[in-house]
């Protein structure tokens, strides 16, 4: 009876036309950081214990023997710390023990991994066979290991993996992925930023390719560095639009504004933004023009106008358009804008210098009156929406003469950490207003003073939005992947599961997610990424039938023709099946139809096939693409006949939400 | 570049007709290559470079495939060692210079720039000269504008950090190391710079200072920064005036000075000791792992007017267990850790939790093995103590739980003097020389409509270590409905119980893996004047083996899960015509979570009972089966255990019986027990 409930229990999914894990199950009471970990790549949780991924923390109901034929079968079964499973399958504690603080992972030894609190362990043994993924890193002494076993396999680690899922063993998840493990689930909709300054030599049409893969819908590119048109540079940013196109990818151009390009900087001194210490604004890589002087403003206006001309972009980022620097009016030699326009414009609202607020000797030092210092920090602040406003309407200048164009404001929060009004003059509950006269997506960007704050900031941060505006359709969220200042651990930058869980609680708490920046990114991490932004919210399993529900639409690991809720299901491409938010099933059909949309970068609300080809309403804020398996003969767009556009063999179709019907 | 490529296929495929390991995978790598496959290409390559590791071109043609992935960082590493391997080719080197720049690798840039410009060949002499030149005055620009930034504002620390960082860039170690210094005096608790300033002192030759501000790092508060500053100290542990020239360098760096005076304690240097304890509580009252240890010196020399405010202070501010640890030491003054290269307390949580799990998951002898290691990191953990009493406890070693519980006990912790206070008094009876145990079953019966009840009041001498032990008892078996209507039967009325008090003396065993043996004489008195079948005093002797075992998580506090008891008598009853019977039941099923709110906490399990006789009498044979529940009340004394049980009997043997073959009955009652 016992082995009978056993075996009930601990069964494993019957895999449908697919080699992907879906579901996990800890084994105890105490599911520890589990469930952190392993939903922040999309996997579900059964209670039931019928599922793919076991955790076994503590007694075991089953052998040794017995979770090995469960990974012969396709399981992964992770086993923590000392235990009689351990033991029998090989991982002996010995009597020799080890202050663990710093650890080496083998895929990545040049890593710095810290833990932040040591803990002394024994010296394990390891079975033959086993590979090592993680060791001490002076002592060697092997801390987390793997077995694999058919198509499954055993994951032992030494201790567990903290309370946050994140604190000892940053790959846990890739370990796993050597050991065999597929993620469940895929989404393409993710933006990523991209400097491709030192990158030149690369071949974007494999980096195109390897993005699409990590599930990048949208490239912002760093567009300073195109603002002076030169052959080569031109010639490079142009193959690196088609080549994302190609791929389904749209190409946005990132703009810092007041930072113009190195050649403005070096051509007009005149223009050149000063700190409160009255030097040139170069403060770290960025070099500052004086937006407020009306000449310069003219003369960038005009030439951000010639870049975006001279490029195909889908749109335009205008991102960080507001003063320097987080350490606010206490760091003079950072504080701007402190140039004569600005400086007589305060003047003249105040009846003095600017700059006497910054001399100890003044009597208008804060040390002495703070009333001066709030003027300006009030001042600057309406000057960043000034400016916010202003930029925002040349870009709709732009897009009169080009529709398609999306239009995004980067802007830092200020909501969850409130000091960013007063040291950079950003002021979130100023602009969000601007979304009821203007077209844009607000994209926030997570201030560097709140990075080691855990994964749990973002659903706080949408919540503290929630109030400023019921365009909630157009927020997104930047999350800074970057060596942090803070004293964090057991990384500098997030990776791993760590930004497994940015991602995916950030793509459950905003409708798009963007990345800073895409060569941050860790190679490893790449393969895991789509899964950690896909946003599940059901799955059940019934046969060769799946019952899903999501967030946002995503990607179903999926091998062969398709039906969802009973229609032959036309947007799939080998591997993939791409379905629309909200519930739906999926189950194997007979046949394809005609043709297969392989790969599309809008908002999917529906898709069917038709006699003669398919048809799909999608939703988009910039041009969509999508990707055919064979030329379409006509094209129809919300009913009218349309001459179909294409980048290569991606179809290009219009802003907004509309109805497509194509026949082949 | 595909002149060079072909040119190196081509020597590939003449080094393979010498038999080259590397010849294979060169030659796919190359192949690769040219498909843009250029993850297997690399793969190819590093295989190749592994099997050749000093042939430069083969690091040369993996950088220039690793730069076609965007992979620049391991480009420049490949490129690096490239020109570590030739350092004639200049272009290569040239390579890794900018390699160099474009990943923040400035310095190294920057010289490797200067001396191509200087010792390169003719084509990348012109190249170096501008790119150095370029790199150059922007530094020394930058230098510029934040040496004008630190003289406007001299206390500004990010722009004597950036002043620093910049002249290092330049190689001008001294201009580096005076900002990166004024940095560390404004912002002390960043230990980060301790490392920037190491740096820079052992660039100017100043090893001495540098390998004492990586000391001071190694042991800052920092886990990070003391990682990396371990990396670059030797890996033998320091001397005593190597901690006291990084405590010149970092006088505020506690666990540093910490460290300091348990290495000295250890030496025997007491007095040394106490001197550097007193400078971390003078430095950081609130350093209350310091201020006991030096309470503990001046108790040790019998200063006790030194010692008392400072063990005073770490009785109201410490946490209990510090605040323990004095109260001991109060009588024995005692060291409070060990100095090893070890995070004392990191030991012994790491042993608490993996003895929690242990415990949890019913690995006794595990969880004795961590409790131990655990009471030898913390001797004055009570709660530990309390462990080790419950873990010998359930590993049926009574005599040493015992002693556990009476020390835990003496917890200052309410909760858990009170917990191992209760579990000694459950325990000490068994070592007691005198123990009565009372207990009490009373139940009601559907089939009967009647209800049943049994009781025995038994006190048990402890002879020496004997394991027998004699005792006087008083049982009580009777019921309320005395004996069945006998209207409705043709035979004489029948009793349902024994209805008598049976007072004797009794001699048992120990328990021993769940079985004890015992027998009984006495006298059954009745207390039915009406009942004629018996006289009023009978002789009683009965006695047999018992047998009790529980599995899984049994109805004791806080448990649930799984659960499986089985309980067998075999029992001579001289009263029963001399018969043997033989009494098995069995349960199991789940012990429910039990609720907060009211205590209420549960079992649903399922009986399989069976009763059989030597003489095969059919009242004494059948079997029964059906559901139960058991359950109690937080509020009520543990052993009071409510059942009901419902079950379908089976009689086994026909003859004699005056009922059918088949019966239900729905028992419901409670059971109460306590030793004194």
């Amino acid at each position: 009876m016992r082995s009978l409930i056993k075996t009930v229990l601990f069964a494993i999914v019957p895999v449908a036309a697919t080699g992907a894990t879906f579901s996990y199950h800890v084994v105890g009471e105490d599911k520890g950081a589990w469930p952190a970990i392993l939903t922040s790549v999309g996997l579900t949780e059964s209670p039931t214990g019928i599922a793919s991924v076991f955790v076994v923390r503590g007694a075991s109901p089953l052998s040794a023997a017995q979770w090995l034929e469960r990974a012969g079968q396709g399981a992964f079964v992770v086993l923590e710390g000392d235990s009689p499973v351990a033991r029998e399958l090989g991982f002996v504690p010995s009597q020799t023990r080890v202050v663990v603080r710093g650890v080496e992972d083998v895929r990545t030894p040049k890593l710095e991994i810290v833990w932040e609190k040591a803990v002394e362990l024994p010296v394990y043994t390891v079975p033959d066979g086993a590979k090592v993924f993680v060791r001490e890193r002076w002592a060697k002494a092997p801390l987390m290991a793997g077995l694999r076993k058919g198509p499954g396999g055993v994951l032992w680690l030494a201790v567990s993996p903290g309370p946050q899922g994140h604190e000892r063993f940053p790959y846990l998840i890739q370990a796993l992925g050597d050991l065999g493990f597929e993620a469940p689930f895929r989404s393409a909709q993710l933006w990523a930023f991209f400097d491709g300054s030192y990158r030149s030599r690369a071949d974007l049409d494999y980096l195109a390719e390897r993005w699409r893969k990590a599930g990048i819908g949208t490239l912002h590119v760093a567009a300073w560095h195109y603002y002076d048109s030169t052959p080569e540079g031109d010639a490079y940013l142009k193959r690196l639009i088609e080549a994302c196109h190609k791929q389904a990818i749209l190409v946005y151009a990132w703009l810092e504004l007041p930072h113009v390009s190195e050649k403005f900087w070096s051509d007009h001194p005149e223009w050149r933004e000063k700190t409160a210490l009255l030097q040139d604004a170069e403060l770290d890589w960025r070099k500052l023009i004086n937006l407020t002087n009306r000449d310069a403003f003219r003369t960038v206006a005009a030439g951000v106008k010639g870049l975006l001309g001279r490029f195909d972009w889908d749109g335009v980022n205008l991102a960080e358009l507001y003063f320097e620097s987080l350490e606010g009016y206490l760091n003079p030699a950072r504080f701007t804008p402190m140039n004569p326009d600005t400086r007589a414009e305060f003047k003249a609202k105040q009846g003095y210098d600017p700059l006497e607020l910054f001399d100890p000797n003044s009597p208008r030092h804060p040390s002495k009156d703070a009333s001066g210092m709030r003027a300006l920090l009030e001042y600057r602040a309406d000057l960043a929406r000034r400016w916010q406003t202003e930029w925002i309407g040349e870009m709709e200048a732009v897009r009169r003469g080009r529709p398609d164009m999306d239009l995004v404001l980067t802007h830092v929060d200020d909501r969850f950490d409130t000091r960013m009004r007063d040291l950079i003059g950003a002021d979130a509950g100023r602009v969000l207003p601007l979304l009821a006269q203007h077209d844009f997506t607000f994209l926030i960007e997570d201030p560097a003073t709140i990075w080691n704050l855990g994964p749990q900031r973002y659903p706080k941060i949408a919540s503290a939005y929630d109030p400023l505006t019921p365009r909630k359709d157009k927020m997104a969220i930047d999350i800074n992947i970057v060596e942090r200042y803070q004293d964090v651990y057991p990384t500098k930058q997030q990776t791993g599961t760590e930004l497994f869980q940015l991602v995916h609680l950030s793509s459950g708490a905003f409708p798009r997610v963007a990345l800073y920046f895409e060569n941050s990114i860790l190679k490893d991490d790449l393969a895991f990424l789509p899964a950690a932004a896909s946003t599940v919210t059901r799955l059940e399993q019934t046969g060769t039938k799946l019952a899903i529900d999501s967030k946002r639409g995503m990607g179903v690991p999926w091998t062969g023709p398709a039906k969802v809720d009973g229609r032959p299901w036309p947007v799939r491409d080998d591997k993939t099946v791409w379905v629309p938010a909200g519930p739906h099933a999926i189950e194997p059909a007979a046949k394809d139809g005609v043709a297969r949309m392989l790969d599309f970068n809008g908002t999917l609300e529906s898709a069917g096939t038709t006699a003669k080809g398919f048809e799909f309403a999608y939703r988009s804020s910039s041009r969509a693409l999508a990707k055919l398996d064979r030329a379409p003969r006509t094209l129809e767009i919300d009913g009218s006949q349309q001459q179909p556009v294409f980048f290569d063999s991606t179809l290009v179709l219009p802003r907004g939400q509309h109805i497509v019907s194509l026949t082949f | 570049m595909r002149t060079v490529w072909m040119a190196f296929v081509l020597s590939a495929l003449a080094a393979g007709q010498s038999k080259d390991a590397a010849y294979e995978p060169l030659q796919k790598a190359y192949e690769q290559s040219r498909a843009r496959q250029y993850d297997a290409a690399i793969a190819n390559f590093e295989r190749a470079a592994a099997l050749a590791p000093k042939r430069a071109a083969i690091h040369k043609d993996l950088a220039y495939t690793l730069l076609k992935t965007g992979d620049t960082e391991a480009a420049r590493d490949h490129f690096g060692e490239a020109m570590r391997l030739d350092a004639s080719d200049f272009h290569v080197a040239l390579e890794y210079a900018f390699l160099c720049y474009e990943t923040r690798q400035r310095a190294e840039a920057r010289r490797l720039f200067e001396r191509i410009r200087d010792r390169g060949d003719v084509g990348s002499r012109a190249t170096a000269a501008r790119t150095f030149q370029s790199i150059d005055s922007a530094l020394a620009e930058g230098i510029a504008r934040w040496r004008r930034a630190v003289e406007l504002s001299p206390n500004n620390f990010s722009a004597h950090q950036e002043l620093a960082r910049l002249a290092e860039e330049r190689d001008d170690a001294k201009l580096a190391a005076a900002h990166y210094e004024a940095a560390w005096r404004l912002r002390p608790d960043l230990s980060e710079l301790l490392l920037d300033v190491g740096r820079v002192w052992k660039a100017l030759g100043r090893n001495e200072e540098a390998a004492a501000a990586l000391l001071a790092a190694s042991r800052g508060s920092q886990p990070r920064i003391a990682e990396r500053a371990k990396a670059l100290i030797p890996s033998r542990y320091p001397y005593v005036y190597e901690f006291r020239k990084a405590l010149e360098i970092d006088p505020k760096n506690v666990e540093l000075r910490r460290e300091l005076a348990y290495l000295l304690l250890e030496m025997g240097k007491k007095d040394e000791a106490e001197q550097e304890f007193r400078g971390i509580v003078d430095a950081a009252p609130g350093d209350l792992l310091s201020t006991a240890q030096l309470g503990f010196l001046k108790l040790a020399r019998k200063d006790l007017p030194g010692a008392t405010p400072l063990l005073n202070r770490v009785l109201e501010q410490g946490d209990d267990e510090l605040a323990d640890r004095v109260r001991v030491a109060l009588k024995l003054p005692q060291s409070l850790k060990s100095r090893k290269d070890a995070a004392p307390d990191s030991r012994g949580t790491e042993a608490k939790a993996l003895a929690d799990k242990s415990l949890k998951a019913g690995y006794m002898k595990d969880a004795l093995k961590y409790l131990t290691v655990a009471h030898e990191a913390d001797p004055m953990d009570f709660a530990v103590m309390l462990k080790l009493g419950h873990a010998y406890n359930q590993l049926k070693q009574d005599r040493e739980a015992i002693k556990w519980f009476s020390l835990a006990r003496k917890s200052s912790d309410p909760s858990i003097s009170s917990e191992a206070d209760h579990a000694w008094h459950n325990l000490r009876p068994a070592f007691a020389p005198f123990r009565t145990t009372v207990w009490m079953f009373p139940f009601y019966s559907s089939r009967w409509k009647d209800v049943f009840s049994y009781a025995q009041v038994k006190t048990e001498i402890k002879v020496g270590n004997l394991p027998l032990r004699p005792y006087l008892t008083t049982r009580f078996i009777g019921d309320t409905r005395q004996a069945l209507d006998s209207s409705q039967l043709i035979v004489a009325p029948q009793y349902l119980s024994e209805s008598s008090f049976i007072v004797g003396a009794g001699i048992a065993t120990r328990t021993w893996r769940g079985v004890t043996g015992w027998f009984e004489a006495g006298e059954a008195i009745k207390y039915l004047g009406s009942r004629k079948d018996v006289g009023a005093m009978i002789p009683d002797y009965r006695g047999g083996l018992s047998y009790a075992r529980g599995f899984g998580h049994l109805l004791a506090p806080s448990s649930h899960g799984l659960f499986a008891e089985t309980n067998a008598d075999g029992i001579y009853v001289s009263r029963f015509n001399r018969d043997m019977l033989l009494y098995s039941q069995n349960r199991a099923g789940y012990t429910l979570r039990s609720a907060e709110n009211t205590g209420f906490h549960a079992q649903l399990y399922w009986n399989w009972n069976a009763t059989l006789d030597r003489k095969g009498e059919y009242w004494a044979n059948y079997i029964e089966t059906g559901p139960g529940v058991k359950f109690r009340f937080q509020p009520l004394p543990p052993s009071v255990v409510f059942s009901v049980n419902a079950v379908r009997g089976n009689y086994l043997v026909r003859e004699g019986n005056p009922r059918g073959p088949v019966f239900y009955d729905l028992r419901a009652g409670f059971w109460y027990a306590f030793t004194h």
